[in-house]
């Protein structure tokens, strides 16, 4: 029973919720790359790759020039790289999109590593300045209230900017033409292409933003909140946020209520030496979780219709 | 009517000529996407100021013990690749199965986890018994570990529709946690030891190919060569897979569940029974990967199954192996060799042996996408539709696979 005793104490602090949202923010990104992408339809399980590329290239890039923001565009470029090769394969080459989501995987822990040793040899890459780290952001006054403010308005500024991503994900692509093309790409690509759409861009740009998404949430994770570059440091982050996704329905808002479950056990994680209960248990409870949505609500989360088809036009 | 019977008869050229080229044909996908990810392999090495020529020698030595110019001893290299060479012809095989019913089965990772628990389970307590015994149990137990966590995937695919690969991905993470949770400060934790288990009974453990005793062996003593006759349980596993897909009434529904469900289910096979028993299948030949390594190599639970990469590996060996047990074989030396010699290729030619993933996702990119076919086709022939998706996940290379059969008939038949 103390496992639960520990875990009330726990819920009273406000730190386990700062540090809640500080993981779900972490998760989201990569979350909402993956709604997008597969919304165009798409298959993306390659938001782990794209993220730990992203991670590499922040620390690199901002311990060659000293500036958190050109990190930050190193590491979107890191990821979109990764992302557009993944879409070269799937969409202009119709190759399967499980395989190329594998291989990017499988290439970024690979291509991290071998640059890694290339120019650091093999000691560590050092531990970036917290000058040039991404810094946490007090807004002022909302930051002053008690507990509310340490949850909110404390936070990196990268949660501030997964926040207004979220926003703009669910308003583009539910209250705009582009988001009802993207839709409508992901649903029935024929029929799209019959009306004068244009599924390729469509599908390049989505497959795409979801790098940009995930290189922004490894350079969070790298220079955000390590401050350093581990080898294959995102840890299965970026499947946690593809369940997320699927747990989500493959909507923004449902990515996110999923993420701040994850993110809420991955606090308690972290909060562990207060918890009478073996670390290890505790860390399966996400993908159980996803498990036991899958098992039971499947029938009311399905993907889009077009999702993991590449298209060839005139087939039907 | 008959005279181009005849006249067909003529050309026709010998039935070992046929196979050849049929073979030829097969194999050109494969080695041409081998090549390819060599090519730009060489060019990463090359613009990030390495020396190819020497990281691929290395490697080759590593390898396969081959241009080992620094001396390194050639035989102990070769075993070395033997030892990597053996699981992943069964996590190849675990792979490959659930493809041909049309399902990815991302998880052999965590369905070998599983089955090296349970093997070293059985390992420890059992640890009295005879090898006779023992041993076979001990593989038997890691088959049926590997065989539960598959089934849960086949089970949910079958019942309530989840995708296997969402599933299989999850269970590679519980495993991994519950490996984690196992060894250290749980159950199987060697006592005073940290994030290992105790080791399995000596009766549990399968016989080395150079027997570990005070005799050299080629000038070594006998112990580092750590190659195990799990190699010839590998063999036998791509024997039984070979069998059981085309000599059976099983892989024949396995093979038309892949090919089109609807036609399997017109043609009375039930579909949910064949995924669930491919995936029981395919987990049990997973597991059996796992016992084979306790019972092999490592003798106990260590760390190294945190970041273990055999049943990822595996999908790169049966694409490349094109889901054919021969193929697995195959392709499964090929991965071996490069894993085994990345190291050498690390000290001897200063390269990352981290090269290798880079390589291994090379090959799937070429073999998936199938960059080089222009190579050979410039165009599509004329009034052939392009082939309509499928909507499952298959594995393109079984349809690459199927093409090339396909175009290989046409040929013959004209």
């Amino acid at each position: 029973m103390s496992f639960f005793s520990d875990i009330l104490r726990l819920i009273g602090t406000p730190d386990l919720w700062h540090a809640s949202l500080q993981y779900a923010a972490l998760l989201l990104l990569p979350a909402l790359g993956g709604v997008i992408s597969e919304r165009s339809g798409v298959v993306n399980i390659a938001m782990e790759g794209m993220m730990l590329t992203g991670a590499f290239f922040a620390v690199a890039v901002d311990l060659a020039v000293h500036n958190v923001f050109i990190a930050v565009l190193g590491a979107m470029i890191a990821g979109g790289l990764m992302a557009s090769i993944h879409a070269v394969v799937s969409i202009r080459y119709r190759a399967d999109q499980i395989v190329s989501g594998v291989a990017i995987n499988i290439f970024a822990a690979g291509i991290t590593v071998f640059l890694l040793n290339r120019f650091y040899g093999l000691a560590d890459v050092g531990q970036v300045a917290s000058s040039n780290a991404l810094p946490n952001w007090n807004v002022p006054l909302l930051g002053q209230i008690p507990f509310l403010g340490r949850v909110f308005f404390q936070q990196n500024v990268m949660v501030y900017v997964a926040i207004i991503v979220l926003v703009l994900t669910q308003v583009v692509l539910f209250r705009t033409r582009l988001g009802l093309r993207l839709r409508s790409v992901g649903e029935h690509p024929q029929a799209a292409d019959t009306a004068g759409i244009n599924v390729y861009v469509l599908r390049y740009g989505a497959v795409i933003t979801s790098g940009l998404l995930s290189g922004l949430a490894g350079a969070f994770l790298s220079i955000g909140i390590a401050n350093t570059f581990v080898p294959g440091m995102t840890d299965g982050r970026g499947y946690i946020a593809l369940a997320a996704m699927i747990f989500g329905k493959w909507t923004p808002i449902g990515a996110f209520i999923a993420t701040l479950i994850f993110g809420f056990g991955q606090a308690i994680y972290d909060a562990n030496s207060s918890i009478h209960i073996s670390p290890y248990l505790l860390s399966m409870t996400p993908y159980l979780l996803t498990l036991v949505v899958l098992a039971a609500v499947v029938r009311r989360s399905s993907p889009p219709a077009a999702d993991g088809i590449p298209y060839v036009p005139g087939a039907e | 009517m008959a005279a181009a019977a005849k006249r067909s008869a003529r050309q026709e050229p010998p039935q070992i000529v046929k196979g050849l080229r049929r073979t030829g044909r097969a194999l050109a996908v494969p080695a041409r996407s081998v090549l390819l990810a060599f090519v730009v392999g060489a060019v990463i090495v090359a613009v990030t100021g390495g020396d190819p020529f020497k990281a691929y020698q290395a490697l080759a030595c590593g390898g396969f013990g081959l241009f080992c110019f620094g001396g390194e001893p050639s035989v102990l290299q070769l075993a070395n690749t033997l030892v990597v060479v053996t699981p992943l012809i069964m996590a190849g095989i675990a792979v490959a199965l659930p493809f041909r019913a049309g399902m990815f089965n991302i998880g052999a990772e965590g369905q070998l986890i599983m089955g090296a628990i349970a093997a070293t389970t059985v390992g420890i307590h059992f640890a009295g018994w005879p090898a006779f015994v023992l041993l076979p149990f001990v593989l038997l137990a890691g088959a049926l570990g590997g065989a539960v966590w598959g089934g849960i995937v086949g089970v949910l695919k079958a019942v309530t529709g989840a995708h296997e690969v969402v599933t299989t991905i999850m269970l590679n993470f519980v495993a991994q946690w519950f490996l984690r949770f196992l060894i250290i400060g749980g159950p199987l934790q060697l006592p005073g030891g940290s994030s290992k288990s105790s080791p399995i009974g000596t009766s549990a453990q399968l016989a080395t190919l150079v027997p570990h005793n005070n005799q050299l062996f080629l000038g070594l003593p006998g112990a580092v060569y750590r190659a195990h006759t799990g190699l010839f349980v590998a063999l036998a596993a791509a024997a039984v897979f070979a069998f059981l897909l085309w000599r059976t009434s099983l892989g024949y529904e396995i093979r038309a569940v892949g090919q089109s469900q609807r036609a399997a289910r017109y043609g009375g096979i039930s579909v949910r029974k064949t995924l669930v028993t491919s995936m029981l299948i395919a987990g049990a030949f997973a597991g059996l990967a796992g016992a084979v390594q306790i019972a092999g190599v490592d003798h106990n639970l260590t760390d190294q199954y945190f970041t273990d990469t055999t049943g990822f590996d595996a999908i790169a060996v049966a694409l490349l192996g094109l889901n054919s047990a021969v193929g697995i074989i195959l392709s499964a030396i090929l991965f071996g060799a490069l894993h085994a010699g990345g190291s050498v290729m690390q000290s001897d030619a200063g390269v990352s042996g981290n090269l290798v993933y880079v390589l291994q996702a090379l090959i799937l990119f070429s073999i998936a996408a199938n960059f080089l076919r222009g190579f050979k086709l410039r165009l599509p022939s004329p009034g052939r539709v392009p082939e309509t998706p499928a909507a499952d996940a298959m594995a393109s290379a079984v349809a690459q696979e199927a093409d090339i059969e396909l175009a290989g008939d046409d040929k013959d038949t004209a």
